[in-house]
């Protein structure tokens, strides 16, 4: 029996894409024993067979191995092996060319690993989400890796973990420094400032700005800050967040008071009532990483609502991606994702130590946004907050100049930005904006990853 | 695969024993087949040899003395079927290391296609590799993992040869590959573990000897040239039978070329020269007239024919063994020469050994390497099957032959894809317009009765008047067929 025809899958066209069945490799058994088997081999380039399959799982058992990166160093561009193999296989579910698809996965499959180099991590998260596009499990997998994550999520573990990203990287402490100085700008010489704060950062932003204000002014204004939480995960652990903050605030001297918001289904419905906004306060509304959670079609709405709490500020901050434009373009948002996350990843790579816990962490909270991104559907049963469809920084800008004007950063502002992006590692810098575009860049080796922006009604 | 002949002639080898058998027909030649000796004596009785007492002999004893476990049980007929082993093994065990050859062999052919296809990505290419080496080792686990670890191997050699640079376990330009890493020792214990383990040596001398026998049966002086001598131990074996010979002059006298390669400083199973002194001594010993020559090849390997001495009356003999397991791969440029020059001495009688490979098909570098994958995994299998408990032995034979032979296949496909794969010798004999030579009865015979000894797995077919096969299960191993040259009346 010869083998003559295991040539590399021919493309086939019009076959269903995998259905919700799991499957598998399926070897016949035979009686006599040979090292080849040929057999199964042959049955593996055919065509598969979709009606008779069995289950196999994304990551399959060899997750001991710790594979170093052959080439010890970090890794350098995108366009290597993994990168390839993801944007074929997401074309190859596209076209729905069931056996490519097969045949792709079960490479990735292979050769992934959450352990190893980038190349290996990033096979392995967006394996995930092909997987789970191509089996049409997206959004039960969403459901599994998010009641993973929030069993083992605690206070003391989000903590840790933020602080010591905010160590190594200025992924996040960009936007707080930037967000802070236009809100002390904007509202400098009020008596009663509230902040109304869209963000799930665990207030990690909130101590400089209280310490600013300490020290800043002769006169200590009073400080109300209205947290909403969108995400499940942070809502346990506001109490502790609650208590450091007071404590904190007493610490610096600063009037305080905090309230918790949680549970708001659509952020476009809350008022000021809801929020509390009194008449003789001074109103900022900072918005961190949050409006990329709402549904597409409610962004406009949530900037409505901003309008209607009469802000001296808005700043807005998200990750400099764009996943909503071509969320019905399943390859283009693929290949833009893939560009985003392994930008992400190499700078986790270079900026942690290599065995870091931290880092493995971070990695894992991707592959919930991935797989949100690229395998459930839009509308499907989606609980509000819980979109992670970025866009970028123009984007942003084209809604938000519905209802307001931008504001540029003080000088002050870009140099505090300057000096702290001085504290860590070479490859960040700072990249002010063109002509027609606001806000400000954090850059890493020159691509734009985070966009910071002050707004003013 | 039934053979015509089976059909026509219920030969019974369930009874066979050393001494003459009469079913056959009475031809002088099939006395002669049926009066080999030594069928089971893998090697010649080098204790026969003067008083110069060889590395060779010592070296294999001493191997087999210091208790390395490798057992070198004769194969009987009866012990012959490995299958019962297999079924004491559970299924699930099995099935797993089914799956995992499966996976195996996936993952070899995307390394294939990853290097060559379409899409060649070496960074690709490479990654699969590194994962298949973490899979398999090249000294345990089963004949496929093992298999697999050469291919692997192979496949690097490649990867980084054609990345400029040289790697250990790549050939380099010459037609040589390199087993200076191999200790003599290993290679001598590995060609004797060939022989006894399996039939691909004597099938190749025993059908060529027989075809030589019976073509110089009348005549005094006969004059052999030969591509590849190695051991030389396929004249040992002549001489046995042409001093036993009934008829015929008696005491024909043998006379052999040999061809030899400059610049082989390499310590393989020994120099041409010691090739010849032990023929020399040999045929000494037993009263075989005869003579030895040495044909020095040039670098470039050009076979010059007008530079071997021709003798008025002697019948000539090409012999031209090519794949046989313990071989080095020849360019096909030398062996091209060869054949060519060949012709223009116009031989009597012309054996040509050579693999068989499936069929080329249009499967480009990948369906080749697949190809290739299946030959030695069928070579693998017959191994086993006969020694299944020897995977000590097994492993050495792998190593210091079958891996290099992977990775001289595996370059050789390599460096041809794309381009009009070159055709079996055999075909290449026949469009030159050499002429074929009936394999005799006996011939045929002598071939299922050697078989006959080891397991019943191999098989061997005729698949033309002059072209025997050797082969393993379905699988189509050794190909050994006789022409003559064009002009001659033979």
């Amino acid at each position: 029996m010869k083998l003559s025809s295991a040539k590399v899958p021919k493309e086939s066209k019009g076959a269903s894409p995998i259905d919700g069945h799991n499957y598998s490799l399926h070897s016949k058994r035979r009686s006599g024993r040979t090292t080849l088997p040929v057999q199964a081999a042959e049955q593996w380039s055919v065509a598969v067979d979709m009606h008779n399959t069995n289950s196999i799982q994304p990551q399959n058992s060899h997750t001991s191995t710790s594979r170093s990166s052959d080439s010890g160093e970090p890794c350098a561009t995108g366009n290597k092996w993994a990168s390839r193999l993801l944007r074929e296989c997401a074309r190859a579910i596209s076209d729905k060319d069931s056996t490519k698809i097969h045949h792709l996965l079960w490479m990735l499959n292979e050769l992934a690993s959450p352990y190893g180099d980038c190349d290996q991590k990033l096979a392995s998260y967006f394996l995930q989400a092909l997987f789970c596009k191509a089996t049409e499990s997206g959004q039960r997998c969403y459901r599994t890796l998010t009641s993973v994550a929030e069993k083992s999520h605690s206070f003391d573990s989000a903590r840790k973990l933020i602080l010591k990203f905010q160590e190594v990287s200025p992924w996040t402490t960009f936007g707080h420094v930037a967000a802070n100085g236009a809100i002390l700008e904007a509202l400098d010489g009020e008596a009663k400032l509230h902040i109304i704060d869209i963000s799930n950062t665990l207030c990690t932003q909130w101590p400089t700005l209280l310490e600013a204000l300490a020290t800043r002014n002769d006169e200590t204004p009073h400080l109300k800050l209205t947290v909403v939480v969108t995400a499940n995960i942070v809502r346990s652990v506001m109490k502790e967040i609650r208590q450091r903050m007071e404590k904190f605030a007493r610490l610096m001297g600063v009037p305080f008071e905090f309230n918790v918001i949680s549970g708001p289904n659509h952020l476009g419905e809350l008022t000021k009532e809801a929020l509390g906004v009194l008449e003789d306060e001074a109103v900022a509304v900072n918005c961190i990483g949050a409006l990329r959670r709402v549904a597409v079609e409610e962004r406009g709405a949530v900037i409505q609502m901003f309008q209607s709490l009469g802000p001296k500020v808005v700043t807005v901050v998200e990750e400099e991606a764009d996943f909503s434009s071509t969320r019905y373009d399943f390859v283009t948002c693929f290949e833009e994702c893939l560009r985003f996350y392994t930008l992400y990843f190499e700078m986790l790579e270079e900026s942690f130590a290599p065995t870091s816990n931290e880092k493995l962490m971070l990695e894992r909270e991707c592959s919930r946004s991935i797989v949100r991104v690229l395998a459930c559907d839009e509308g499907e049963d989606s609980t509000a907050g819980e979109c992670e469809r970025r866009e970028k920084g123009s984007q942003w800008s084209d809604r938000l100049k519905e209802a307001f004007s931008p504001v540029g950063f003080s000088d002050d502002v870009v140099d505090d930005v300057k000096a702290l992006l001085k504290r860590y590692r070479a490859g960040w810098a700072l990249a002010q904006p063109h002509q027609d575009e606001t806000g400000l860049y954090l850059t890493w080796k020159d691509e734009a990853v985070v966009w910071a922006s002050a707004w003013k009604p | 695969m039934a053979m015509a002949i089976d059909n026509a002639f219920e030969v019974d080898f369930s009874s066979y024993s050393t001494t003459t058998t009469t079913t056959t027909t009475t031809t002088t030649d099939d006395d002669l087949a049926c009066t080999w000796n030594d069928w089971g004596s893998p090697v010649v009785d080098w204790d026969s040899l003067s008083s110069e007492r060889d590395e060779f002999q010592d070296l294999i004893e001493s191997m087999m003395d210091d208790g390395t476990g490798i057992e070198l049980a004769r194969v009987d007929h009866e012990t012959s079927n490995s299958v019962s082993i297999d079924t004491m093994v559970a299924d699930e065990e099995s099935n797993r290391e089914d799956f995992k050859g499966l996976r195996l062999v996936h993952l070899l052919m995307a390394a294939a296609e990853a290097l060559t296809g379409a899409n060649k990505s070496r960074e690709l290419a490479r990654v699969i590799l590194v994962r298949l080496k973490e899979l398999v080792s090249p000294n345990d686990g089963t004949n496929m993992e093992r298999l697999a670890a050469y291919f692997t191997e192979a496949l690097q050699g490649l990867l980084e040869g054609s990345g400029g640079g040289h790697g250990k376990h790549f050939i380099t330009n010459g037609p040589h590959y390199h087993r200076d890493e191999h200790h003599q020792t290993d290679v001598l214990a590995a060609f004797q573990l060939l022989q006894d383990m399996s039939p691909y040596v004597k099938f190749g001398h025993f059908t060529a000897n027989q075809a030589i026998l019976e073509a110089v049966a009348h005549d005094r002086r006969i004059h052999i040239v030969d591509y590849d001598i190695m051991e030389g131990i396929q004249w040992a074996s002549l001489m046995q039978a042409l001093v036993s010979r009934k008829d015929g002059p008696p005491a024909p006298h043998l006379r052999i070329t040999a061809l030899s390669r400059s610049g082989s400083g390499r310590r393989s199973i020994g120099t041409i020269q010691e090739t010849g002194r032990r023929l020399v001594a040999f045929a000494a010993s037993i009263g075989q007239p005869f003579s030895f020559h040495q044909y020095r090849l040039d670098s470039d390997e050009t076979f010059r024919p007008s530079a071997v001495k021709l003798v008025r009356g002697e019948a000539l003999v090409i012999n031209c063994m090519l794949h046989l397991p313990h071989f080095s791969y020849r360019a096909p440029d030398s062996v091209a020469s060869f054949l060519t020059g060949a012709k223009t001495l116009d031989p009597r009688l012309v054996t040509l050994v050579e693999e068989e490979v499936g069929p080329i098909g249009d499967g480009g570098f990948v369906g080749r390497f697949m190809d290739s994958l299946h030959h030695y995994s069928a070579v693998y299998d017959s191994l086993e099957a006969g020694f299944p408990m020897q995977g000590r032995a097994r492993a050495l034979v792998e190593r210091v032959f079958l891996g290099p032979r992977i990775a001289g296949s595996l370059t050789r496909i390599y460096r041809t894809r794309g381009e009009e794969e070159s055709c079996p010798w055999s075909e290449w004999l026949a469009a030159v317009g050499f002429k074929p030579v009936n394999i005799s009865f006996a011939n045929h015979c002598q071939a299922k009765l050697l078989l006959g000894l080891f397991n019943d797995g191999y098989s061997v077919e005729e698949l033309a008047n002059n072209r025997l096969v050797l082969g393993w299960k379905s699988r189509r191993l050794l190909s050994a067929s006789i022409w003559t040259s064009p002009d001659s009346d033979f």
